[in-house]
């Protein structure tokens, strides 16, 4: 009669190529999101203005009287400036208990005790921010583009306006990425969520209204960099090819932004630990 | 060949040293960690996870550097001691999230998790949601994911603190039982009759320096010199005090809020009694048992001497 061994024996199953624990943390957290009937409501509300440039587009293509409405590259640049308001919310409500809830209950510690690196982690976070932003700007922005060309029947404003595609492209990752970065960064310095919140609402409004305060007093365009905002509304001018009404020059706005972004992913580096050591 | 090596290893923090000049070689199975708080338990089971980086000499793990390399936590284990977990989600949920970043797929990770769930007895409780938890249900809860992905090694540090009597005899029957499959378990506490209870190889650790390894024996005629401390929280504390009056080994008993605290000379038979009491339930329920570590000073004092 043979005697099996009842021992331990190793997992032999199959797994996922190691570099992929990203993608378990994303989709966690988008699923975490999407749960929430409050988030979803923001959404939904997040995708009204795409409907009323539907409208708008339907009209302008079907009514002579409303030729006046036709699309042009403005309105995509001015649809992705209106957004605004929504990338603002959504990064509020998503983004501020990314990383502070993990440090709240201490879910670092476990998480980085499985086969997954701070890079992962960060990767990983950064797509559930990044998804949720890109949902509210590119993909409306991109099917607004479509719709046009559906209700128009033809391809002659895709044809003169080609750039838009990676117009609207470039310009809403470089926004999702960026605001992204920063609102992590934030995220890993607190185990609050609320505080997270209030401090990103504060640097965003405290950024403008300083560079306008700046601007007030000096009379001297250089400093309007301060705003993070007014950065990203220079770039997103230069992208679609309009004529700036920001106040920085276009490469002070590009370098403010790099800055931002590297001293966001310094601070990760820095805060992103499964143990806090205090010295 | 030994499952953890370290050597000559150390840990700085600032001025403050957490780890001396360690130098040892864990040897497969069941091995205590043991030490009063602050003796640097903590400092050893975070360089040992990998999650500190020793400021001098060196530690392996299953034959391989474990800093930075995250592959080996597949073969790894950890349960650490903080308490904190998203309280939103049920048992079931966050074992098998923690589960996929095995790189499992989704059914597949929640069958392991079913698995792990049903070997620390929280079967009944892995779809509430872990707020509603008990302190012993959120110790086992953090043990199933140290056990769900089938680690060689698993390293659990101080998990049966805050345990009712009945839950630190099953965890610590299942820990043994881990032992018997072949697993490597590393389990710290500052009880020496509990990590007696599981095995007779011991490492004692004392001001981040290994003071003594080996037979948990000749440490316990040391210790039974001295009295041990239980506090024990209740329901009614006043009815176990009577009880514990008839005891000879116990030489004091102290009230604090909804608890006693005993002092006892004899601990083995003193917690005997503890369980049975708390099994038959005569005297109220037992919420949650733990042990100062004077007495384990006291004996950490004379071996420094």
């Amino acid at each position: 009669m043979p005697i099996h061994d009842q021992g331990y024996r190793r997992y032999r199953g199959t797994r996922v190529p190691s570099g992929r624990a990203w993608w378990v943390i994303a989709r966690a957290g988008v699923g975490t999101m999407l749960r929430r009937r409050a988030f979803v409501a923001l959404l939904a509300l997040a995708w009204l203005p795409f409907v009323v440039r539907a409208v708008q587009i339907y009209a302008a293509t079907t009514l002579p009287q409303a030729s006046f409405l036709a699309p042009d590259a403005n309105l995509f640049r001015d649809f992705l400036e209106q957004q605004g308001a929504f990338l603002f919310f959504v990064t509020v409500y998503a983004g501020s208990g990314l990383i502070a809830n993990d440090r709240r209950t201490n879910a670092l510690q476990i998480y980085l005790s499985k086969p997954m690196t701070r890079l992962e982690y960060v990767v990983g976070k950064c797509a559930v921010l990044a998804s949720l932003l890109l949902f509210v700007t590119w993909v409306p922005a991109f099917m607004l583009l479509l719709v046009q060309i559906a209700f128009s029947g033809s391809l002659i404003f895709l044809r003169d306006n080609l750039f838009l595609f990676p117009a609207i492209t470039l310009f809403s990752w470089l926004q999702a990425v960026t605001v992204t970065l920063m609102m992590l960064a934030l995220s890993s310095l607190s185990k609050s969520s609320r505080f997270v919140g209030i401090l990103y609402a504060v640097l965003m409004f405290f950024s403008r209204a300083l560079g306008g305060i700046v601007y007030a007093v000096t009379r001297d365009r250089r400093l309007s960099w301060i705003s993070v905002p007014a950065d990203l509304s220079r770039i997103g001018d230069a992208i679609f090819g309009l004529p700036s009404r920001g106040e920085a020059s276009i490469a002070v706005a590009l370098i403010a932004i790099g800055v931002l972004a590297v001293g966001s992913v310094y601070v990760l580096q820095r805060r992103v630990r499964g143990v806090e050591v205090v010295v | 060949m030994s499952v953890i090596t370290a050597e000559h290893l150390s840990k700085w923090y600032g001025q403050v040293i957490g780890l001396n000049d360690v130098t040892i070689a864990v040897p497969p199975g069941i091995t205590g960690l043991l030490g009063p708080n602050g003796a640097g338990k903590s400092t050893f089971m975070k360089l040992i996870t990998g999650q500190l980086c020793p400021s001098k000499g060196t530690i392996t793990v299953l034959g391989e550097p474990i800093w930075r390399n995250p592959c080996l936590y597949h073969r790894i284990g950890f349960c650490p001691e903080q308490n904190s977990f998203y309280e939103r989600m049920t048992g079931l949920e966050w074992v098998e999230a923690l589960v996929r970043l095995n790189g499992v797929s989704q059914s597949e990770a929640n069958a392991m998790a079913r698995r792990a769930l049903e070997a620390v007895d929280l079967t009944d409780a892995a779809g509430k949601k872990i707020g509603a938890y008990s302190l012993g249900m959120r110790q086992r809860v953090k043990m199933a994911q140290a056990l769900a992905h089938n680690p060689e090694l698993i390293i659990l540090d101080e998990p049966l603190s805050g345990m009712d009597p009945l839950a630190r005899r099953k965890t610590i029957r299942m820990i043994k039982e881990w032992g018997r499959e072949g697993r490597s378990v590393l389990v710290s506490s500052h009880i020496l009759h509990e990590i007696e209870s599981m095995t007779a190889n011991i490492l004692l650790i004392n001001q981040g320096r290994i003071l003594a390894e080996g037979d948990v024996h000749q440490i316990r005629d040391l210790i039974d010199e001295h009295p041990h401390t239980v506090y024990i929280k209740a329901e009614q504390p006043r009815a176990l005090a009577r009880e514990f009056l008839n005891d000879a080994g116990v030489l004091s008993l102290t009230f604090e809020d909804g608890a006693v605290v005993v002092q006892t000379a004899r601990p083995d038979e003193f917690y005997g009694r503890l369980t049975d009491m708390a099994a038959s339930g005569e005297c109220g329920a037992v919420y949650e048992v733990t042990s100062p570590d004077d007495n384990l000073q006291a004996v950490f004092q004379y071996l420094v001497k």
